[in-house]
């Protein structure tokens, strides 16, 4: 049976899950802000050893590759892979959209839009559903406004992350979309492992390719620039017209 | 961007086997640094026995951008550092169990690159259950003097010309020294870049400066030698304005680049040793060190060398290679520390800046 560790510090808040033989049998989530990198280590050794396990034991490494901060995802990944190095063992990479839509009620049947704020009015948005007790993610990950998000979502309900009161105002641009119904309250590692560890068992044995951070947003600006589409400038340039550059320049990468 | 297939070891729960640390003297320390443009590994035995010394350059990243770019430097850090860790332990021909403590730069550079480094650093210690000890990259840049000339003698007065610091430092015994002269505007190294750049020449603009000042007399020219005379503090921001000024006047006409350079390097270089040498008389100091990338200057050395003697003060200076960031410089201050006991908690914290 897995024993696995999931990081999460692709946000705001420090997250970190411990699997012992396959059960969920530690939880951490607090917000962190700009400590991560001070209290990483820290917390993990203190999880660890209150689950009787040693780095040794760990079976696999599952992490939230972003998209989010660029620094935090960087701190959760350095900390992942070298663990995954140094022990030997595979890392799992997991979309940040993919481990918000599994706080989604598993018994709803219909397909629903994870929306993620990232900037005063950007949004990235992925379209998902449960198939099978599996999240499953639809369609690639676009970068949009909020203006846009309704167009995004069409008739298909939203679960909003990153909205009040993180960028006050954001809320009142969107209301309107149905939400969907969550079976679980806040996006915490149990999530990153309850998408992570069943991509872990289907690979198991052959080989698994090392994931890279989803940085994501400039990679949208670079692909405008690329394209020859308008940027207005080094800030500005993401809003507006920048929609459909993204639509042709970012994917949801590994996503099951 | 790598992309290493990454297979499960089959049969063995671990890589690692619990072993008893070496005794001082023969442990082996891997060293990280990530604190500004390259990503740099070392594994050193004992004090000074080098097996490995690696270092991956950004410079061609960010050559478009005539600079580094932080969050740049950050994401090729990340890149780099596993693929360069690998090299780094094949060369030495050991494995992760062979690495008895981890030392890593903490302060001061680029935050986003530096806590790549650190996190690194402090995953492979915990994953060892192995010392980890945070080294401030100042004062590690000395080492590279230790490493190479073995113990010298206390006092010392240290000129660190690095990027972004031109410092004096007076050091009394290991991990007993202070800051006696530092930049208050641009460092050394940085006005000398910035003035390669005036002239078109692409990031760093330390070796083209230095091959010029060799080549060249100054002829006619001379430039300000901001603060000679005034305490142990540099200011070359002031110079750098110089040059930009002399460049406007002469706009139109052909500049003899040779000789306006190696004036200008000649106002530098005074100023470099004569505080230095002021440094070393005012805190009775009979041997002088230099290090930091400006100090892989063969113009600069020469300099010191010609000026130390006069003197009667004995002069150190590591090989150019040792002079640039390397995380070798790091490994023997670890070491250093390591044998003494000085370790640091999985809390430990990156600095951008040194503290005042």
């Amino acid at each position: 049976m897995t024993h696995a560790l999931a990081i999460d510090t692709a946000s705001d808040y420090l997250s970190l899950g411990v699997l012992r033989a396959g059960r969920p049998v530690a939880n951490h989530y607090a917000l962190c802000g700009t400590r991560i990198a001070r209290t990483l280590l820290p917390q993990i050794e203190e999880l660890l050893a209150g689950a009787g396990l040693e780095p040794r034991d760990l079976d696999v490494l599952v992490v939230n590759r972003g998209p989010g901060s660029f620094t935090g995802t960087r701190i959760g990944m350095s900390a992942a892979l070298t663990l995954g190095r140094v022990l030997g063992k595979p890392v799992v990479g997991v979309d940040a959209l993919s481990v918000l839509a599994a706080q989604a009620d598993p018994a709803y049947p219909e397909s629903f839009h994870v929306i993620l704020n990232c900037a005063r009015d950007e949004a990235y948005a992925a379209p998902f559903r449960w198939e099978h007790g599996r999240i499953r993610q639809l369609g690639e990950i676009r970068l949009t406004t909020l203006a846009g998000i309704a167009t995004e979502a069409g008739e298909a309900p939203c679960l909003l992350r990153r909205f009040e009161p993180v960028f006050p105002g954001a809320e009142a641009t969107v209301t309107g979309l149905t939400r969907v119904p969550l079976r679980y309250d806040q996006p915490d590692a149990l999530r990153l492992l309850a998408v992570g560890i069943p991509l872990y068992l289907e690979r198991s044995g052959g080989p698994f390719e090392t994931p890279t951070p989803l940085y994501l947003k400039s990679e949208a600006f670079r692909t405008w620039r690329a394209a020859g589409e308008a940027v207005g400038g080094a800030t500005g340039g993401a809003t507006g017209g920048a929609t459909g550059g993204a639509a042709g320049g970012t994917t949801g990468g590994a996503a099951p | 961007m790598t992309r290493a297939a990454n297979r499960p070891v089959k049969g063995r729960t671990s890589r690692i086997e619990a072993r008893p640390a070496r005794a001082n003297g023969q442990a082996i320390g891997l060293a990280i640094d990530t604190t500004f443009d390259d990503t740099s590994v070392a594994l050193l035995r004992g004090r000074r026995e080098l097996l490995a010394n690696l270092t991956l350059s950004q410079i061609a990243e960010h050559a478009e951008f005539g600079g580094i770019v932080p969050e740049r430097a950050s994401r090729k850090h990340l890149e780099a550092i596993h693929p360069l860790l690998d090299r780094a332990l094949a060369q030495a021909g050991i494995g992760w169990d062979g690495v008895d403590y981890v030392a890593v730069s903490n302060v001061p550079g680029l935050l986003g690159s530096i806590l790549v480094g650190m996190t690194v650093a402090k995953t492979v210690a915990w994953t060892l259950q192995r010392p980890l000890i945070g080294i401030n990259h100042i004062e590690a840049h000395p080492y590279a003097n230790f490493l190479v000339h073995g113990e010298l003698p206390f006092p010392l007065m240290h000129l660190v010309a690095a990027g972004g610091h031109t410092l004096l430092i007076h050091q009394r015994g290991h991990f007993d020294w202070s800051i006696v002269g530092r930049s208050v505007d641009d460092a050394a190294g940085e006005c000398v870049d910035k003035v390669a750049k005036m002239f078109g020449h692409p990031f760093p603009g330390g070796p083209l400066v230095d091959r010029l000042a060799l080549e060249h007399a100054p002829g006619p020219y001379a430039f300000p030698r901001p603060m000679l005379h005034d305490g142990l503090d540099f200011s070359f921001s002031g110079l750098k304005t110089a040059l930009f000024y002399f460049l406007k006047q002469h706009e139109g006409r052909s500049v003899p680049e040779g000789p306006v350079v190696s004036a200008f390097f000649e106002a530098v270089l005074d100023v470099l040793v004569a505080k230095t040498l002021r440094a070393a008389r005012r805190y009775g100091v009979k041997a002088i060190t230099v290090s930091g990338g400006l100090a892989a200057s063969r113009k600069l050395r020469a300099r010191f060398d010609e000026k130390a003697r006069e003197a009667g003060i004995a002069l150190y200076a590591p090989p150019p290679q040792l002079c640039t960031d390397n995380a070798a410089m790091v490994a023997c201050l670890g070491a250093y520390r390591y044998e003494a006991g000085r370790h640091d908690g999985m809390d430990l914290e990156g600095f951008a800046n040194l503290p005042q």
